[in-house]
Formats: structure tokens, sequence, C-alpha cells
């Protein structure tokens, strides 16, 4: 019986990212566009737009390989598997102890292969340019995500996330410098993970500045929407992580009953909400910066973590 | 091998203390440097339209050429799947190197890979591996049943200019120099220097890149010259006169003599 019950709510913690992703987009978007004085698409289009592109017929160039096909599928299953790893509502899911805080960043950094060898496979140079710029930033967000992971790691002894956001809801946490420096670093990878403004424009089409669009940029029908899926789950994923790190009050314990699986669903859906309230805040307020400025950009993500590591190296209390 | 990193603050010496964290981070960019060199192999070998004439008219290799290849590929994902054997399987290689092992792997249950502790890490590749794949088969299964499976072929995007060239693709270099900027500024002192022709000009523009091997330069280019300057010495010795050889042994015997007098 409780094997079926933790079946059934790692289920549910499944099927509620996937159908949370495409909402947390919807209302990043109406934050932004509110805040510009426009109306806005409503908070369900994103659903719409992905049931639209389902529809669609496929349009595939001539070259295009079975490799090019295939991808978004393994895109979309990576991240899913990824995102339904990191607790949402409760921790110490049955699924949760199948894979690390490690193991969930070698499962993004394995999109991000499919993603650039997606492409280069056209062979137009709009995927190619994007594909080396993905590489490019993927050589220093991977370090800076790593840094942050032995930081958080260091302190609670255990990359599992389950322990870990267990530990920080705890009493004997207390404020700690290094936890700053990896909550910053955490939140620039994912602003650059994400293909977020300083970073990337997900709103244009314009070569110069994108890098995760041009990548997509072959793809059309149901292929489109299983990568906009997976980009959407990957928002949510950072959204969830930096939640279950950073903000860990109201998760339910591992042994919790229905009313705690409540309030922590309720509290998840309040940290989504705060979250992508400050991130639409957060890009109306800034400027998109150049390509090789993200290296700084994303350096110092790098820096914050590396420091918080060594910081945990020299004292404990810190 | 990250979680080495994890339980490293306990070790005595205060200087590998210090130098641990960042060997996390350098392990982390050669994974991801890793990830850039392959996309960039296979991307300029195999993907992308045909860049020469030969390629062009490639065919595909022959059935055990392949099923070689895909022997390898299949014992790459098992170890993946199945860490734990192939843990224990190198565990007297491991004993034999540090006169330590992990501990066995074969008692976890479902093939968990418990490197410490439960508490502190698990990595259950098999179960990742069957929920990666259920995923991506449920995904493909949904859409291709619930929605449309129609596909049309046509044309790749241009962008409203037609390339037929296959020249204006992305080539290894091309692809590379991202990073290359990030990093070879200040590792390789690398340098780019681009001559545009001025409107009007009929000559070609030229891009060039200088890269510099730091190591190679200030390590084994002047072993390498020094050697160079002894041999051409020693080459002169080789065309003197009678007369010359016989003064050189004589010298010679002196100065070993002298040597060995002199020597307590």
């Amino acid at each position: 019986m409780a094997l079926i019950l933790d079946i059934a709510t790692q289920g549910a913690q499944m099927m509620l990212v996937l159908a949370l992703a495409p909402l947390l987009t919807g209302f990043v978007r109406k934050i932004k566009a509110r805040l510009l004085l426009r109306q806005g698409p409503p908070l369900l289009q994103p659903y719409r737009d992905l049931l639209r592109l389902v529809r669609k017929e496929v349009v595939l160039a001539d070259n295009a390989s079975w490799l090019f096909r295939t991808a978004p599928y393994l895109i979309f299953a990576a991240t899913w598997v990824a995102a339904s790893l990191v607790p949402t509502f409760a921790a110490g899911l049955m699924f949760s102890w199948a894979a690390d805080l490690i193991a969930i960043t070698a499962l993004l950094g394995s999109v991000r292969f499919f993603l650039a060898l997606a492409g280069m496979e056209i062979g137009t140079s709009f995927g190619g340019i994007d594909s080396s710029r993905e590489a490019m930033f993927a050589t220093l967000a991977e370090p800076a995500m790593i840094m942050m992971v032995f930081t958080v790691a260091l302190l609670a002894g255990s990359t599992q996330l389950s322990t870990f956001s267990t530990y920080m809801a705890s009493s004997d946490v207390g404020l700690r410098v290094s936890l700053a420096l990896a909550l910053v670093a955490l939140i620039i990878v994912a602003i650059a993970e994400n293909a977020r403004i300083p970073v990337d424009n997900p709103a244009t089409h314009l070569e110069l500045t994108m890098v995760h669009e041009a990548m997509v940029l072959e793809y059309s029908g149901r292929h489109l929407a299983v990568i906009e899926l997976a980009a959407q789950l990957k928002l949510l994923l950072y959204a969830s992580l930096i939640a279950c790190l950073f903000i860990p009050w109201g998760l339910a314990k591992p042994e919790a009953n229905a009313g705690d699986l409540a309030i922590g669903a309720v509290t998840y859906l309040a940290k989504l909400t705060a979250l992508g309230l400050m991130l639409g805040i957060f890009e109306t307020a800034i400027a998109k910066m150049r390509v090789f400025r993200v290296a700084d950009f994303l350096g110092i993500a790098l820096m914050l973590g590396l420091l918080g590591t060594l910081l945990l190296f020299v004292s404990r209390s810190l | 091998m990250f979680q080495a990193v994890l339980v490293s603050p306990q070790l005595p010496q205060w200087g590998l203390k210090f130098f641990i964290p960042a060997v996390g981070a350098m392990m982390a960019l050669a994974a991801a440097l890793a990830v850039a060199y392959f996309v960039r192999m296979y991307g300029v070998a195999f993907l992308g339209r045909p860049r020469s004439q030969a390629a062009l008219v490639a065919n595909e290799t022959d059935r055990w050429s392949l099923a070689a290849m895909a022997l390898l590929a299949l014992l790459c994902l098992l170890s993946g799947i199945f860490p734990g054997l192939l843990i224990d399987a190198l565990a007297p290689v491991t004993t034999q190197l540090t006169s330590a092992h992990m501990p066995s792997q074969t008692s976890e249950i479902l093939q968990s890979l418990v490197p410490i502790s439960e508490s502190r890490s698990s990595y259950n590749g098999l179960l990742v591996f069957i929920f990666i794949s259920l995923s991506a088969a449920a995904a493909a299964f949904a859409i291709h049943r619930l929605a449309t499976r129609s596909l049309r072929r046509g044309p790749a995007w241009d962008c409203g200019y037609p390339d037929p060239s296959p020249m204006t693709q992305y080539t290894a270099a091309s692809f590379g120099q991202p990073i290359r900027r990030v990093f070879g500024t200040t590792v390789f002192r690398a340098s780019e220097h681009v001559d545009m022709p001025s409107p009007g000009q009929t000559r070609p523009a030229v891009y060039e890149a200088r890269i510099h091997d730091v190591i190679w330069e200030t390590l084994y280019l002047p072993i390498a010259w020094t050697v160079e300057v002894l041999s051409k010495l020693l080459n002169k010795a080789q065309f003197l006169s009678i007369r010359s050889f016989l003064s050189l042994v004589f010298f010679a015997l002196i100065l070993l003599l002298l040597g060995l007098a002199i020597w307590p």
C-alpha cells in the first residue's frame, strides 16, 4: 500500500511539473507585459501554442537525418526526468533517491549536447553559430553549477536534494555567507541556462541576439512543441531548484500525510509565483548584454561558487 | 569523483584543501569542454550538408564495421546503466594502485551506485535510464497517436538568401571560435587579425587567428633550441683536419687526466 502511495506521489509530481511548466512561462510573460503597460497574452496562451504546434504538420529539411527527428524527444525526456527529480511539494519521493544534484546537472548537460547537435544538423549558419555559443556558455555555466552544488553539499553533507532541503528547513542552518554566494551563483546560472534577458532574449528572433532560438530554428510542428515544452520545463526546474534549496519551508517531509502534501503544494505554488514575479521584474529592468560579456557574467557565478566552497573549506560556520 | 571533493575538508593538509575545489571546477570544465568537442567533431564530420565532393558520394561502410562500433557504443551505455558492476570489476586495480577501493556495489538492490553512504548520495543508472526511455516513448506515442504524424520535406529555411554553397556552413574553426575567444586569449595568448578590404577593392577579406602553446614555448622550445645549438657546435668537430683532431684528442686527454688528478 505504501509503495502504491509512493508511486502515486511520484507520478503526481511528474504530472505536476509537466502541467505547471507552460503556466510559469505564461505568467512571466504576463508580468513582463503588465510592467510595460501592455495587456499581454492570457496566462493559458503557452498551452494553446503547444496545442496548435502539435496539430500542425512538420516541415523537415531535405537533409535532416534520424538524429534530427529523435533529438526533440530525447531532449524532452531528459529534461522531464531532471525536473521530476527536483522536490517540488514533497521531499523524499521514491524516485528522488535515483539521482542527486550532480546527476541532474549531467542530465541537463546531455540535453545541451543533443540540442547543439540538432543545431548543427541542417547545416545553416544560424544553427552553427548558436551551437557554438551554447557550447561556450556551457563551459562556464557547468563549472559554476558544480561549484554551487559543492557549496550546498558541503553544508548538508549530501548531494541529495531531499536531504538538503530537509536540512535547510531545520533550524541549525542560520544565516551563512556561503549560502548567499551559492544562491547568487545559482540565480546567474539559471538565467543563463534558461536564455533569459541579460544573456539571451526569449522574445526575439534577431540572429545577433538569439542563442537558444536559433538552434531550434529548423524545427516545426510537433518537434517544436516538444522542444518548447522542454524549455518551459527547464525554467520550472530551475525555479523549483531555487525554491527547494533556498526557500524549503512548507515542503512536505518524507513521512508526510495528505494534509502536509496539500500544504506543500500550496506553498510551492506561492514560491513559483514569487520567483516568476521576480524574474519578470528583473528582466524588465535590465538590458540584453553582448554575447562575449556573458563570459564575464557567468565568470562571476563561477567565482562566487568557488568562494562559497572555499569559505566552507576554511570554516564550517561561514 | 565529485563525491571525493566533498569529503576533502577532512584532509589534514591545508594546501590540498584549497586546491581541491579548484580541481572540482576543472573537472566540470573538462566535462563541458568534452561536450563542446564531441558536438564539434560529430557535427562537422557527420552533420550538415556534404562539405566536399568525397563526402557527397560517400557510402555507408559494411555491416561488420558498423556492428563493431555498435558493440562499443552498447558497452558504453551498459557501463553507464550498471556502474556498480564496472566499479567492482575495477576494484583489484584500484586496490593495487591506491591500496584502497570503493565499497562493494553489487549487493545494492536494483544496481544503485552508492559511493559513500545512502544519505550522502546515490545514483541509480538503470532507474534513470528506464525513466528517460519511458518518458521519451510516452511523449512520442502521445503525440503521434493523439495529434498528427504528418510530415513534409522541404528545403531548409534560408532567411531569404538561398545559399547553395556548403561553404557557408559552420566549420570546426568557426565552431570553436567563441570558446577560443573566452579561454584562448589568456591560456593560449590567441590573437585575431581581420583584414577587411574597403568598398571597391576586389581582394578577398583575410581572417587570421594566431594561437600560442604556452607550455610548448616556455618549456620545450628552450630545450630544443639548446640541443640544436650544441649539435651544431659538435657538427663542426666532425669536419676537422687530422692535425686539429690530434690536438683535440690531446687536449681532451689532458683535461680528463687533470680532472682525475684533482678528483679527491
